[in-house]
């Protein structure tokens, strides 16, 4: 029952995510301003649509975390989704030829930009790997209030 | 140092690429010097933040510790007590350290704890690796594994004067509080106050929460904890509305853990170090290292500059964000200003690499050369671009060189590093080392624990140099310093070294040989 609230909530998260569609294209999307992709702004978040081309738990490529180049309507596009830990505690995974749907925002780091993924959509699941500031999460941030419980006999 | 905000957890046993290849076997050498078991008397505080997986647990989490043990100059543990808090917010303690704890030290300061306690009614371990700096202090690591429990994290521990223990807490205060709020997003509070019989009579803060900064007053009060407090200086303290355990180190420091008794809330732990009189306006020269997260993933920040009156000048910085390494030469950073409140010891030094890339960072000093640092770029307004503090230091002692940059050092670092391999991911990476420096070249013992796949080392060799590139050391005259570090049958790992003084050197990796990382850590030298 708890999963299925948490499905809900982040289908209600990606269907308000999907009013601010701005474009499929997220090469086309990005802001001239560099300033603005230094931070997370959900004001910018887009959703990209598309078939997995690659999936990489640990990419060499930064940012550190798992990577994937998603074949859009207008390009291959490289998502950064974050700790992979994150999407294995929730039981996704991404396969070459998945159909997916990413809100996200495209983001500066050193000379080049990548899209950083905040919910990744499969079929009719879908997973926040962000939170709503752009802090790519840990499995410690999906912990339900009984495996929180557990970490009492942490020493 | 200030630890990294971690990522998940490996389950799977995997070798990480950082641990295959590379530079052969290194045979440690024979451990050599002066500590023997009587260099650890006494009662100290100490601290670990890192992460942990109990048995049945599908992922690790971070958490901290800290706490005081008594350490009897033969071996034995004969007591203590410490604090456990964990992301998310569950915190337990105090935790009694049972009788027959032990530890070992070897002559080049390298050692053992074994702590006995009691975890969910059943006996227990928990085992870390130490290395002394002096008879008063070490730098530690968390490496237990048991079948209970693995867990991984860098900390210290400090000799307490138990004297100070029957003491309200009275006097100025310079404090830095960091780790994780409720929701696991990362946060920090700098700050100072002043107490007076145990409250909090004025202070002000900088807090960067998810990105998000706030500043403004704060107010909160100090009790003894009436079973602990005067074996171990434990106390509970309120400060800005979050409770906290605190062990009193002496009259000058004492060491924080956020506590939470319904199980949500923040993972929180640092130090408040007292500031006497508040300091006049910095001079001279700086180092700094930040740590923490940004947007895109961990991030560091080393740095150096000068400052007279508002000029603020010889800047060097180099930057890993997120496994992008980039080092801004003194020509690169332009429009560097600073200001600073006498009253408080609060300041803001900002500078720029482009307009549309601008650092900015509060600092609070608790002496003209120490102080607490937090990154508030873009120009101190939300959201932020990271959230991230640690350390700032005056820079004395110069020219660096092989002449006063010798003899025996403890090193440690912590941060994320990437593993290989089928299921390759990112965790927790933490080392603790002694290295023997002479002529500029390291070789030493280290520990790793690398929970990207569980996997512990112990008493590895490791060798290693350091090379000024032509410069006095101090990275002022645009010639930064580097730490080269060989650690057994792993590729060579390249580190970007600040040296404070001879004694103290920040460092943090300046580029993904080997593997891709994001740690910073520390050199200091052993008394």
């Amino acid at each position: 029952m708890k999963s299925k609230t948490r499905l809900l909530l982040l289908l209600l998260m990606l269907a308000g995510s999907l009013t601010l569609c701005l474009s499929l294209d997220a090469q086309q999307a990005m802001p001239s301003d560099a300033q603005l992709l230094r931070t997370y702004n959900a004001s910018r978040e887009i959703s990209l649509v598309g078939t997995v081309v690659k999936y990489e738990t640990a990419s060499a490529v930064p940012p550190m975390g798992a990577h994937s180049i998603i074949q859009t309507a207008s390009g291959q596009v490289d998502v950064h989704l974050g700790n992979a830990k994150v999407l294995e505690a929730n039981h996704f995974t991404l396969n070459a030829g998945d159909s997916v749907r990413i809100v996200g925002e495209p983001m500066a780091l050193g000379e080049g930009t990548y899209f950083a993924a905040r919910i990744v959509q499969k079929g009719t699941q879908a997973i926040a790997v962000r939170n709503a500031k752009g802090f790519p999460l840990s499995p410690a941030s999906t912990l339900t209030p009984a495996q929180r419980e557990v970490l009492r006999g942490v020493r | 140092m200030k630890r990294l905000l971690t990522a998940a957890v490996a389950a799977a046993a995997l070798w990480a690429t950082a641990c295959t290849g590379g530079h052969p076997a290194i045979t440690p050498p024979p451990p050599s010097g002066n500590y023997t078991s009587a260099s650890l008397t006494g009662t100290y505080a100490f601290v670990t933040s890192g992460e942990a997986i109990t048995s049945g647990g599908t992922s690790a989490t971070p958490f901290s510790r800290t706490g005081s043990f008594i350490a009897n100059g033969s071996g034995g543990i004969t007591g203590g007590v410490y604090d456990v808090v964990n992301a998310g917010g569950t915190s337990s303690g105090p935790i009694t350290i049972m009788s027959g704890s032990s530890y070992t030290v070897n002559a080049d300061g390298r050692g053992t704890l074994t702590f006995n306690i009691n975890s969910n009614g059943a006996p227990a371990t928990v085992n870390f690796a130490i290395v002394l700096t002096s008879t008063k202090d070490g730098l530690m690591m968390d490496e237990t594994a048991s079948g209970n429990q693995a867990s991984t994290g860098s900390g210290n521990f400090i000799l307490q004067n138990t004297a100070a223990f029957g003491s309200a807490v009275s006097g100025s205060y310079v404090f830095d509080f960091s780790g994780v709020d409720a929701s696991v997003s990362p946060e920090s509070f700098v700050g100072q106050f002043s107490a007076s019989g145990g409250v909090v009579t004025s202070g002000i803060e900088d807090a960067n929460d998810n990105f998000t900064l706030t500043n403004g007053a704060i107010s909160g009060n100090f009790a003894p904890d009436p079973a602990n407090s005067a074996t171990s200086g434990r106390g509970t303290a309120t400060i800005a509305g979050q409770t906290y355990a605190f062990y009193i180190v002496d009259s000058t420091r004492i060491r924080f853990v956020s506590t939470n008794t319904g199980g949500v809330g923040p993972m929180l732990t640092g130090d408040a170090i007292v500031q006497p009189t508040v300091p006049a306006a910095p001079s001279g020269s700086f180092v700094f290292l930040v740590a923490g997260a940004s947007a895109n993933g961990g991030l560091t920040r080393v740095a150096r500059f000068d400052v007279s009156g508002s000029t603020v000048s010889k800047l060097l910085m180099d930057v890993n964000n997120a496994g992008t390494e980039t080092e801004f030469s003194p020509s690169q950073l332009s429009n560097a200003s600073i200001n600073y409140d006498s009253t408080t010891g609060r300041g803001i030094v900002s500078f720029q690499s482009s307009s549309t890339n601008v650092y900015s960072f509060v600092f609070y000093l608790s002496s003209a050369s120490n102080g607490v640092i937090q990154e508030v770029s873009p120009n101190d307004t939300s959201p932020a671009f990271a959230v991230a503090d640690g350390s700032i230091l005056a820079q004395s002692g110069s020219p660096f060189t092989s002449t006063n940059i010798t003899g025996p050092y403890a090193m440690n670092w912590s941060g994320l590093v990437t593993s290989g391999g089928t299921f390759a991911n990112q965790d927790e990476e933490d080392l603790l080392a002694q290295e023997t420096i002479k002529s500029l070249n390291l070789s030493g013992t280290y520990d790793l624990f690398q929970f990207t796949g569980l996997t512990l080392d112990t008493d590895r060799g490791s060798t290693g140099s350091i090379n000024f590139n032509g410069g006095d050391g101090t990275g002022g005259d645009g010639k930064s310093a580097t730490l080269n570090v060989n650690l057994s049958n792993a590729s060579q790992i390249h580190m970007e070294v600040y040296f404070v003084n001879p004694q103290l050197a920040f460092f943090a990796n300046k580029d993904n040989n080997g593997a891709q990382r994001i740690v910073a850590g520390i050199l200091k030298a052993q008394q």
